[in-house]
């Protein structure tokens, strides 16, 4: 069976979480890890499968959330349109930064500073386009996505709805890049990864695979932030800030970039732990500061690597 | 208009070379040990609320306070090198991740410690000095030549002793450094918790002059990073001068630019610099 299909199957139980479960609190925190698994598993395609350090994942996410509201405000679109208009967007903007980016060979913390420079530009402009954005204030959203189902179409309100509409997402997030990791191009990203210079020397069009890793890494987070803003029904440039940034990196790391799905297991934790435990808004930094330390320090690999008996080579 | 333009270009050289000493900071780090520091500026934070505690809130004369200040910053820097950082020589990630990790830990603690409300140490230095057409704050004047002699000092440190050519080195070579006799692990921690030491100090002085809140080093080590880089990391005078471009740049920009792209300006710039002079504009010397 092929890798993709088996996620898809593996995943299926999962829809049938909220028919025994009725509790609002657990089923919300489902529903925003689902939206945030999005986010860091496509972080983890150009991440742990490529090997670049992207800082520009939240201002993706931010501007998709950004153009999925101005596009159906404006031209009168629906959310789905607005959000693949998002998509088109990023993908575009993925392709402007990432051709500067590796045209010049920016490495390591180069392209991480350079990915976070126009990361904060993009904040920047989204906090002073005061008649677009409102600035600062950020943008309460009113409507919300609809389904068309046989017999009418219908909004897609409560927990329930976003469960199962997000969970879609995740799942179709995790099979299309279980689905390039495994294929041609994975193996061109995993030789770029490990060895740059000699994917070159091999005839890997280094430039183009980590062009594609990024472009395809950006659009995913663009679908987490259409989602993610209409799941909260509120946007604000916080979207784009540094802070968000180095979150998914932690969820990356703290669940294990080594596989497709470690970064959920991380956007689960980051997100259940401030409700599983009470705590103050200045504990909470300290043990959000020691998480990621002691995941460092302690597992390298992440907490998918505690279960897993060997390194993936892929 | 040019009395404008003058006095915007004090105040970024001023600004400047604080950034300039937390890129100092970031140039030694990441030359010696291989990672940059993301917590350098959580460093300052603790230098300067330390620095206005002891001149505030235990009334010790302001001068006095300010070398206990850096000595408290460097045994935090210590504590954490050997705890942290001594784990993560070389590893550029892990290295970032760990130094991000400590921010939050250190911003907590001192919100502990200070709650949220921001602190205004009392004048120190009160009055001006007159240039006949333009004027500079007495304490903004001797912040900046503090710094500037502490930069000076390192720099001729590095240059004319024994362990600063071993630094030299051992950054260039590190095995051939070890086999020439450098205690290469004391030099890593030495340079660790005088990058500290460094962003103790220039916290301790930012007290004298602005409002306090635990945050406040977020700015000052993405602009010190970006005046390492723009500069060429390694470069020790480069940081100086790159920390001093950035704030002129930003100070001279927000006059003919609007106001609210400021941190946009270094940003372009840096960009620029990177793309088409990966080295930094002060060469390529570690």
């Amino acid at each position: 069976m092929k890798p993709a299909m088996k996620v898809v199957l593996a995943w299926l139980p999962l829809f049938l979480v909220p028919l025994v479960l009725h509790n609002e609190v657990v089923l919300t925190i489902l529903v925003f890890t689902f939206i945030l698994g999005i986010l860091a598993v496509s972080f983890n395609l150009i991440f742990g499968y490529t090997g670049q350090l992207s800082m520009f994942h939240a201002a993706a996410f931010g501007i998709a959330a950004y153009a999925t509201h101005l596009s159906m405000a404006h031209l009168g679109v629906s959310f789905w349109i607005g959000m693949a208009l998002a998509v088109l967007v990023v993908s575009a903007l993925s392709l402007v930064v990432g051709t500067i980016c590796f045209r010049f060979k920016l490495k390591e913390f180069y392209f991480a500073i350079v990915t976070l420079a126009f990361s904060e530009m993009a904040r920047l402009v989204i906090l002073n386009w005061g008649s677009f954005t409102n600035g600062s204030l950020g943008i309460n959203l009113n409507s919300k996505p609809t389904l068309w189902l046989p017999g009418g179409s219908i909004p897609v309100e409560g927990t329930r709805m976003w469960y199962y509409l997000s969970l879609t997402a995740l799942i179709a997030t995790v099979a299309v890049v279980t689905r390039v990791v495994h294929s041609w191009m994975g193996r061109a990203f995993a030789a770029i990864r490990i060895n740059d210079e000699l994917a070159d020397t091999l005839g890997i069009d280094v430039f183009r695979y980590k062009l594609v890793s990024f472009a395809i890494g950006n659009a995913g987070a663009a679908v987490a932030g259409a989602l993610y803003a209409f799941y909260l029904s509120y946007i604000e440039p916080g979207y784009l800030s540094i802070e968000q940034s180095l979150a998914i990196v932690a969820m990356a790391l703290l669940g294990g970039r080594d596989w497709v799905v470690g970064p959920i297991v991380g956007a689960l934790i980051l997100t259940a732990l401030p409700h599983v435990i009470e705590l103050s808004a200045e504990a909470r930094i300290l043990v959000y500061g020691l998480i990621l330390i002691v995941t460092i320090l302690a597992l390298p690999r992440g907490i998918a690597g505690v279960f897993a008996r060997r390194r993936r080579v892929l | 208009m040019l009395q404008l333009v003058v006095g915007q270009l004090l105040n970024g050289v001023i600004i400047g070379t604080l950034y300039g000493i937390i890129a100092l900071g970031v140039t030694l780090t990441f030359g010696i040990t291989g990672i940059v520091n993301f917590a350098l500026g959580a460093f300052m934070a603790i230098g300067a609320y330390v620095g206005w505690y002891l001149t505030d809130g235990l009334g010790i004369a302001y001068p006095a306070a300010i070398p206990l200040a850096v000595c408290a910053t460097a045994l935090m820097g210590l504590l954490a090198d050997q705890t942290l950082f001594r784990f993560t020589r070389n590893n550029l990630i892990n290295g970032l991740i760990v130094s991000i990790g400590l921010i939050s830990v250190i911003e907590s603690v001192l919100l502990m410690l200070w709650t949220t409300t921001p602190k205004n140490m009392h004048y120190v230095l009160p009055g001006v000095i007159d240039f006949g057409w333009f004027i500079v704050p007495r304490m903004k004047g001797v912040v900046f030549l503090v710094l500037l002699a502490v930069i000076l000092a390192t720099y001729a440190a590095l240059t004319r002793t024994w362990t600063g050519r071993a630094a030299y080195a051992y950054a260039q070579a590190p095995e051939a450094a070890l086999l020439m006799g450098v205690r290469t692990r004391l030099l890593e921690t030495g340079v660790v918790v005088y990058s500290t030491a460094l962003a103790g100090l220039g916290g301790a002085l930012y007290a004298s002059l602005y409002s306090l809140e635990v945050s406040l080093g977020s700015s000052y080590i993405l602009k010190g990073v970006e005046a390492a880089i723009l500069a060429g990391i390694g470069s020790v005078m480069g940081s100086l001068m790159g920390g001093i471009l950035l704030g002129v740049t930003e100070a001279v920009g927000s006059i003919f630019f609007p106001q609210a792209y400021r941190d946009a300006y270094g940003l372009v710039f840096l960009v620029l610099v990177l793309l088409f002079r990966p080295a930094g504009l002060f060469g390529a010397r570690r």
